[in-house]
């Protein structure tokens, strides 16, 4: 078990160092801050502050100077509101925290009870249908979702605030829209294992010794089945976290996600640099404690 | 079934109970895209945050609708010479917090500004002030270095801060928590990306607007905040791009209002390198692009075709000067003259992205003329890079658009347009005409409002023959606004809410 710590804790290092030279590369590739910060501003005043900002420093110093700081948990002011740049996501953070979460509670609900009843009473009608919805869900992206919820929930019919963050009626149009991009993915996979275990010897013996159905369902075959559930659960988690920063925008959700994106379209770095790095952070720590609870769940894991 | 249904009814209803609680008569809700880092409206420049600002506090003077100078802090200004303006303050004006506000207060917020220390991005709008002199509590006078043809319009977004206020709590609390200022409303609460709440002050002089709560939102989507127009969640959008105006035309709780701005669009030449270094070149291209046809079908209409740079409200603006007729006939025999019978390859760059679908058409009817131009659209980021440092790399032209920093003035487009002393702005990269820099400057270096104008005129009658861009059109202003509301537009681009009025 501690050896498999280790090893987990390593490959977050390493996924941690490759993140900040993923984002610092790209946004040294975009182009000059300092010309979106003051676009109209005579050329004087711009190169004043490209040496004050440290820009003309070579790449390389730029990086190490980076690395330095975003480890001592420093990524620098934001150039745009002129505060610590962490203080901003963290401001940020229970919001998108709140909406994925919710999200993927709603995706868990939904996909697991018509998953099995998809397993159970395969090719049903009822099976049939959920099997078009999947494939629906998940061609769909999240900003049609969003748009087409928000024109139909509340615009056609009023039956729920359009944008905002003020209460909890604000939550279930983003929270909908985010878990029915997550749900279809994690029925499928709840359906098909759950469809390979029944099959199994050990279900049928339980039949056979005469066990109501309801409980081999549920005691026997849905342990078994949740293995895989709980992996891609985890691994969806940051595509969750992706999906809200989409989803923030059409609701106007205050999270971590808009600010990103604002942060990209005026070269923010540090804005971008904290924010990413910080989601990366959420992410590799959920995938960790997932390989845990896996461990945990399946001993086979644990042994080797 | 029956009772699954009426539980459905049920938990509806508790839904829209606190939806129809928000919607109260006495109060305004406006959506902006953003709000700016700041409520300190001498820490940012931006038009999200001055829109938020100029309705809590006031500037020493004020544009009416028709964009007149009108009093406000100050009751009266003049010049005494080339560099010095005297103005007579307002008596007995109260900041939010109760104080009184003096010459004192007015001095505090221009050293603040103009202290380098401080970094203000609103520093270079008014670093010709030298000093600024109390002469008694009612008069200041503001020196400037040099003669400052625009500092009337710089007063006109210069708002006045409480001094000992903002001694007391600091800039940084002052800009996110406790602003205080003299306008219409004050502050009661800013939450980040989501809303700032004002409440209207009973002691304004001009008297109480007539909302008592003014609500700025911050809404990024354009669609999104279409959707809250409609559904009665916001009253007022700005913005709306030209394929959603018929849509807010149409429906029943909306309506459009427009005003003509100074955001202008034009081609900038590379005149660099050929064939643009040929005037008959230049010219034919702006014969060649049917501006009607344009604004009619790419931008619902709301657009207006200019002679030059120089923007009808502008001053200097000389009318007398015509905008080149569409005209491809005319265009193909200066191109055959210039030298280029078989016509001539060119690639023209834009960042510009919401006005794609038009730099696609004015590349589609250069081409059709003989002027072959491939459009290279770019992200804005790498664009600045590639068109504004290092050797201004648009060859051979670049289609963009230039909002004057709203100021209603012929010299802040010609200088960065045009000027190519180094430090400028594209100018210095693209336009090469004899004697034009030495003109912008004779007009710059005297506050003779008469001279200035004989000048700019000459100006326009040159730069049309000489042609450094092909010049366009200028954009409106287009709001959304809630039938609920009664508001409209201003040239300028403000939401001077203290004119919005309940409909009843």
């Amino acid at each position: 078990m501690t050896t498999l710590l280790l090893r987990r804790a390593i490959r977050v290092l390493v996924v941690c160092v490759g993140v900040s030279l993923i984002t610092f590369g790209i946004l040294q590739l975009s182009g000059d801050p300092v010309a979106l910060m003051m676009p109209e501003a005579p050329e004087a005043d711009r190169a004043k502050l490209r040496e004050a900002m440290g820009f003309n420093d070579p790449v390389a110093l730029q990086f190490v100077r980076f690395v330095g700081n975003s480890i001592r948990g420093e990524f620098g002011k934001s150039f745009y509101y002129r505060a610590p740049a962490l203080d901003l996501v963290l401001e940020r953070m229970p919001t998108t925290l709140t909406l994925t979460v919710l999200a993927l509670g709603l995706a868990v609900l939904v996909s697991i009870p018509a998953g099995i009843y998809s397993a159970v009473y395969r090719y049903s009608l009822l099976d049939q249908i959920v099997t078009v919805v999947v494939f629906l869900g998940q061609s769909m992206p999240v900003f049609w979702t969003g748009i087409m919820l928000m024109l139909l929930f509340a615009v056609q019919w009023r039956l729920l605030p359009v944008s905002g963050w003020e209460g909890w009626q604000f939550m279930i149009l983003p929270a909908v829209t985010l878990g029915t991009f997550q749900a279809p993915l994690l029925l499928r996979i709840v359906r098909s294992s759950m469809l390979e275990v029944l099959g199994l010897d050990y279900v049928r013996t339980a039949r056979s010794k005469g066990v109501s159905e309801w409980i081999v369902i549920c005691r026997h075959a849905l342990v078994n089945a949740a293995l895989p559930v709980v992996t891609v659960t985890g691994l969806q988690f940051g595509i969750l976290l992706g999906g809200a920063v989409i989803t923030e925008t059409v609701f106007a959700v205050p999270g971590v996600g808009r600010l990103i994106v604002r942060a990209i379209l005026q070269l923010d770095f540090p804005v971008v640099q904290a924010g990413v790095f910080l989601l990366a952070m959420i992410v590799v720590t959920v995938n960790f404690v997932v390989d845990v609870l896996y461990a945990y769940l399946n001993p086979q894991i644990r042994v080797r | 079934m029956k009772r699954w249904r009426l539980f459905l009814v049920l938990f509806l209803a508790t839904l829209l109970i606190p939806l129809g609680a928000a919607a109260q008569k006495d109060t305004l809700v406006v959506a902006l895209v953003s709000h700016a880092p700041t409520i300190d409206p001498h820490f940012h420049f931006e038009r999200v945050g001055i829109l938020v600002n100029i309705n809590m506090f006031d500037s020493l003077l004020h544009k009416n609708k028709r964009l007149e100078y009108e009093p406000s802090l100050a009751t009266s200004w003049k010049a005494l010479n080339d560099t010095t303006w005297e103005f007579k303050l307002r008596k007995g004006v109260k900041f939010h917090n109760g104080e009184v506000m003096t010459a004192e207060d007015v001095k505090f917020s221009f050293d603040r500004v103009l202290d380098p220390a401080k970094k203000s991005p609103q520093y270079g709008n008014i670093r010709a002030i030298k000093e600024v002199r109390i002469v008694d509590p009612e008069t200041i006078h503001l020196i400037t270095d040099r003669p400052f043809p625009l500092l009337l319009e710089r007063m006109v977004f210069f708002p006045i801060v409480p001094k000992k206020h903002v001694e007391k709590v600091g800039d940084q609390v002052f800009g996110i928590s406790q602003p205080v200022g003299t306008g219409p409303w004050k502050f009661v609460e800013w939450k980040r990306d989501q809303h700032i709440k004002l409440e209207a002050f009973d002691g304004h002089w001009r008297g109480r607007p007539a909302f008592k709560h003014l609500i700025i939102r911050a809404v990024p989507e354009v669609s999104t905040q279409v959707a809250e127009l409609k559904t009665g969640g916001v009253d007022l959008i700005r913005n709306v791009s030209s394929d959603l105006v018929p849509d807010l035309k149409a429906h029943p709780q909306t309506y459009v209002s427009t005003a003509p701005i100074l955001r202008t669009h034009y081609i900038e030449f590379d005149m660099r390198h050929p064939p643009f270094d040929k005037k008959l070149v230049r010219q034919a291209a702006n014969y060649a692009v049917d501006k009607q046809t344009i604004i009619q079908k790419l931008m619902a209409g709301l657009g207006r075709q200019v002679a030059t740079t120089v923007h009808p409200a502008a001053f200097g603006h000389d009318p007398s000067v015509t905008p080149y007729p569409y005209d491809p006939k005319k265009a193909r025999e200066l191109l055959a003259q210039a030298g280029y019978p078989n016509g001539v390859d060119v690639t023209i760059h834009s960042a510009f992205v919401e006005f794609r679908p038009v730099f696609e058409a004015i590349c589609q009817m250069l081409t059709e003329v003989g002027i072959r131009a491939t459009p290279k659209p770019w992200d804005p980021g790498p664009a600045y890079n590639k068109f504004l440092q290092g050797e201004g790399k648009a060859t051979h032209g670049y289609y963009g658009s230039w909002g004057y920093y709203s100021v209603f003035d012929a010299d802040a487009i010609l200088h960065p347009l045009y000027h190519t002393e180094p430090g400028g702005w594209i100018g210095k990269w693209y336009t090469r005409i004899e004697g034009l820099d030495g003109m912008i400057d004779e007009a710059r270096s005297t506050v003779d409002q008469a001279k200035r104008k004989r000048i700019y005129a000459q100006i326009q009658r040159y730069i049309k023959e000489e042609a450094p861009n092909i010049f366009l059109f200028h954009q409106f202003d287009t709001l959304g606004v809630s039938k609920k509301v009664e508001y409209e537009a201003r040239g300028d681009e403000w939401l001077w809410l203290f004119d919005a009025k309940p409909k009843r």
